[in-house]
């Protein structure tokens, strides 16, 4: 069944409910216009019916079992979590993952060379108002066809860690429902430099500020927190740079071919005091960063990775984007509605007010 | 059924009188207008200024179109400036000489109506120019909507009362397209004129900016290309002899003894239903429209059947594009910084909301065809007045005013026999005047140092040079106007005053006019390079001459009586300069 897994060039935001949030917008992006890494995506659909009845009975027990406290919760988690990966995926789920994957390595041309990303793409996740970011897995650097199948599994059984399960009982999403889980296969970029803007300051919520923060290697440093990044903050009318701070960056995550995977090194001492990033670099992504908050009507963070070996800018890639919900849920007075656009550098009303009619003290 | 019952009146008899206070006159209330209706020329113009508007009315009006003119250039734009708040003019306002058009506009001259009318503009526009495309297909969807009804009214069938009422409807919907045209108009105009002084600010020539916004496709172009695939078909069929030699009242009896003629003719019938339903000139009631009286089209197909080889409508509009495109790079390549973001979203802003393209495309639902419903009820009125033996001719009616026929019809005021004896001599007022309307002076009254009106500008042409240009006087070798579209020719000069007179172009000739309209297009296909006295960056010769990729030079001023037909002329489009080596040695 072709539509258990869809390849990125066909998906749209309004697939969100069937791909996930996250793989959602990428297919948006790369739909209107946006560099992306390409892939496919595994549907809640295929994903929500693959465990065979008798697993899907224990794990419903399971999960009906008391789980206040601590240790109660990670025991809960790593029985749900076994169960489910000594489960292999069935054949008509293995068969058009293995197709979707055939294609990808076609159309980038790297064959067996080809390293993916996969990454868990929930319906709740990043939905308004709760971030699920994080909560699920994502793993790097996937490299066999195999290895693929088996981390598609892995990223449904991280539905099911204790951090999962803990925040999904806070939201009150407990247990989770079945359906709500795809998974995204992506091309894994061979990344200089990545990381985060956010399209407003997330400190203040000051939204004349966007703010760039970004490491060497890939964009996981940043994003888990393992590092202190360099951090640019730019002003938005102007695009200027108004502040520019070079992190501690003692490491960063690079992918480790022997481990097949990506993993948190010490830093090189010639990088640690280096900015990541130039200007021209900075520049772009904010411009990039506003179109996609122009398009989605709300602050955005953006997540983005630099490539090695491409000529800027076909080199910048966008891999997610979700609405900066910190932000959307303390000040709504000042989230915009769409009809309300972001700041502009060029407002032609009032330039013609000024500028062509004279009208004094505009 | 209870409203079968009759009517109670309240008799106003008792009220009824010529006097309200002492010195009270009727006219104190019966004009409504925001500024001022048309008039006469009179004294008090002198110090104003007035330029003949020979762009849209060359030929001069008859009775029934002044009330259309009053419709459109008067009262649509005083009320669509008014309702926008553009703040320094309250729009245009008309003056007859004779029965020829001249326009000028009305100031705001009090600093508090500037500053009122500006706070309103931003809040009116600003929604507008956020999504102009879902507005204006509300705007389009309107009119269209009215002539899908006014189209297929099927007038001979109807009682006196109906017709009548489809006369009345034809009116009331004209001054409703009108207040449209405008107010879509002064929007644009604001977006494309903050763009145009953004690029002179940032170090662009702002000439470049009407060439940026350049290739869109309008009815108009497909209008033309249907005229030339026309001309390829019967060149095909072996029809060309008819349409370059007959007499078009012959034409198409001509044309259908041919073997493949009446294949032809019905290619041409279904062309016209879609592209037919416009007339020559704006707001002229006695003009047919294309479906009455396709002479026109079958004009431009035999112009184009002169010229050896058709024309590349597909590669011409690649290269055109393609052009544009390279000039907004190189234009980004010389920008930096802010200045490139602020180029980059105002150029978005041109880009949503066209003045270019929609300065062309408007016509098609406006100015050229507004007039079609009034014109089609009024004449089908006018042949039964003839058969009831009120009128001689059906066309008899558009020598009477507005106010009479509604006043007749409505049983009040003079009666037939007067209106009747009236009408010869309107006829000989109107021809007596359209012979006199070439030696018609182009500028009346006071020439200002500058205009406030961005449409006078932009439409019209009337720059600080034009103006300084007029000061001057006509004479000189070298006539300097505003480069409109670049490229260099060289030829032979043919001045045509009057859309009339278009069949005599040639191809190769460089045409020398006052202003072109939308009638004037198909002849770009086969001109050299175009020159004209009026017009500015989005005049309709600029907007054209660049997709046609020939030299066009607009606003020069005095280029009609400074040239003669056989003059050999040097045009420059990119420096905006006409040399002029008159064809007698001096």
């Amino acid at each position: 069944m072709t539509s258990d897994v869809l390849d990125l060039s066909v998906i749209r935001i309004t697939d969100s409910q069937r791909v996930g949030a996250k793989v959602a917008r990428l297919g948006e992006l790369a739909y209107r216009g946006w560099r992306v890494p390409d892939g496919y995506a595994v549907t809640v659909d295929a994903l929500g019916s693959w465990l065979p009845t008798a697993a899907r009975s224990e794990l419903a027990r399971l999960l009906r079992g008391h789980t206040e406290g601590t240790a109660a919760l990670d025991r809960l988690a790593t029985q749900a979590q076994a169960l489910i990966e000594s489960e292999q995926l069935p054949p008509w789920l293995e068969d058009a993952v293995t197709a979707a994957h055939e294609r990808l390595r076609k159309r980038t041309g790297l064959g067996g060379r080809l390293r993916v990303a996969v990454r868990s793409s929930a319906i709740a996740e990043d939905g308004a108002g709760a971030s699920f970011a994080g909560q699920f897995s994502t793993f790097l650097g996937i490299q066999r066809n195999e290895d693929v199948l088996h981390h598609i599994r892995k990223c449904w059984s991280s539905r099911y860690t204790a951090r999962a399960l803990d925040y999904g009982r806070r939201i009150g999403r407990y247990p989770l429902p079945a359906h709500d889980l795809a998974v995204g296969v992506l091309q894994l970029v061979d990344v200089r430099s990545a990381g985060v803007i956010f399209t407003l300051d997330p400190v203040t919520g000051d939204r004349g500020r966007m703010v760039v923060e970004a490491n060497w290697g890939f964009g996981e440093s940043v994003v888990s927190g393992h590092v202190t990044p360099d951090q640019w903050a730019v002003d938005r009318a102007s695009g200027r740079i108004l502040d520019r701070t070079v992190g501690a960056k003692r490491h960063w995550s690079v992918f480790d071919p022997t481990a097949a995977k990506v993993e948190l090194k010490p830093l090189p001492a010639d990088l640690t005091g280096l900015p990541c990033l130039d200007d021209d670099e900075v520049g772009y992504l904010c411009g990039k960063a506003a179109e996609i908050e122009t398009a989605e009507g709300v602050p955005q963070d953006v997540e983005w990775a630099i490539a090695r070996d491409a000529p800027f800018p076909d080199n910048v890639f966008f891999l997610q984007h979700r609405p900066e919900t910190t932000w959307a849920e303390q000040a709504p007075a000042q989230e915009p509605v769409p009809a309300d656009p972001p700041a502009r550098a060029f407002d032609p009303v009032q330039y013609a007010l000024r500028n062509v009619f004279k009208v004094p003290g505009t | 059924m209870a409203s079968q019952e009759k009517p109670r009146i309240f008799p106003v008899d008792d009220f009824v009188r010529d006097e309200l206070y002492p010195g009270y006159k009727q006219a104190f209330g019966s004009q409504p207008f925001v500024a001022g209706p048309v008039r006469p020329f009179s004294k008090a113009d002198n110090a104003r200024y007035w330029l003949r508007d020979s762009l849209h009315f060359s030929e001069g009006m008859v009775p029934a179109s002044i009330a259309l003119l009053d419709d459109a250039q008067t009262w649509g734009a005083q009320l669509g400036a008014e309702i926008v708040g553009v703040p320094p003019t309250r729009g245009s306002v008309n003056r007859l000489a004779g029965t020829h058009v001249y326009i000028g506009t009305i100031d705001v001259d009090t600093d508090w109506q500037v500053q009122a009318r500006a706070a309103r503009f931003g809040q009116y526009v600003t929604p507008i120019l956020a999504d102009f495309d879902s507005y204006w297909a509300m705007r389009a969807g309107e009119l269209q909507s009215a002539y899908d009804y006014f189209d297929t009214l099927d007038l001979t069938a109807m009682d006196p009362r109906q017709l009548w009422t489809a006369v009345k409807d034809g009116y009331a919907f004209h001054r409703r397209a009108w207040f449209i045209h405008f107010e879509v108009m002064y929007v644009l105009t604001a977006n494309y004129l903050a763009f145009y002084q953004l690029a002179e600010e940032i170090g662009l020539e702002g000439s470049l900016v009407s060439a940026f916004l350049s290739g869109q496709q309008t009815f108009y172009s497909k209008t033309d290309e249907g005229l030339w695939k026309l001309a390829d078909r019967a060149r095909e069929l072996e029809v060309t002899a008819p349409l370059l030699h007959a007499d078009p009242a012959d034409m198409r009896a001509q044309l259908e003894a041919l073997p493949h003629g009446k294949t032809w003719v019905a290619e041409f019938d279904a062309f016209l239903q879609t592209y037919g339903w416009r007339t020559e000139e704006t707001c002229r009631i006695d003009t047919p429209s294309w479906i009455e009286d396709p002479s026109p089209a079958l004009y431009a197909i035999g112009s184009f059947l002169a010229k050896p080889t058709g024309f590349d409508f597909h590669t011409t509009r690649q290269q055109a594009a393609a052009e544009r495109d390279a000039q907004i790079e190189a234009a980004r390549r010389t920008v930096n910084g802010s200045d490139l973001q602020r180029f980059n979203e105002a150029l978005a802003s041109n880009q949503a909301a066209n003045f270019a393209w929609w300065n062309e495309e408007h016509n098609y639902l406006i100015d050229r065809r507004a007039a079609i419903p009034v014109r089609r009820a009024s004449l089908e009125l006018g042949a039964r007045l003839v058969n009831e033996g009120k009128l001689r001719q059906p066309d008899d009616i558009f020598f009477l005013f507005k106010p009479e026929l509604f006043a007749v019809m409505e049983d009040a005021g003079p009666g037939w026999g007067e209106l009747a004896s009236m009408i010869p001599d309107r006829r000989a007022y109107f021809e007596d005047w359209r012979r006199r309307g070439p030696e018609l002076p182009t500028m009346l009254g006071t020439i200002p140092d500058t205009v406030p009106d961005p449409i006078m500008i932009e439409v019209f042409g009337l720059s600080g040079h034009f103006l300084e240009t007029l000061k001057g006087g006509a004479g000189a070798a070298e006539l300097r106007g505003f480069p409109a579209a670049k490229g260099i020719a060289e030829g032979v000069a043919r001045v045509i005053t009057s859309v009339t007179d278009l069949h005599m172009v040639q191809p190769g000739d460089i045409l020398v006019c006052g202003g072109t309209t939308t009638e004037w297009t198909p002849v770009f296909g086969i001109i050299k390079a175009c020159v004209c006295d009026t017009g500015g960056s989005l005049t309709h010769a600029a907007i054209v001459s660049r997709e046609y990729g020939i030299p066009c030079v607009v606003g020069t001023a005095a280029a009609t009586q400074t040239i003669k037909t056989g003059d050999r002329v040097r045009v420059d489009g990119r420096q905006g300069t006409v040399q002029v080596f008159p064809s007698q040695a001096p």
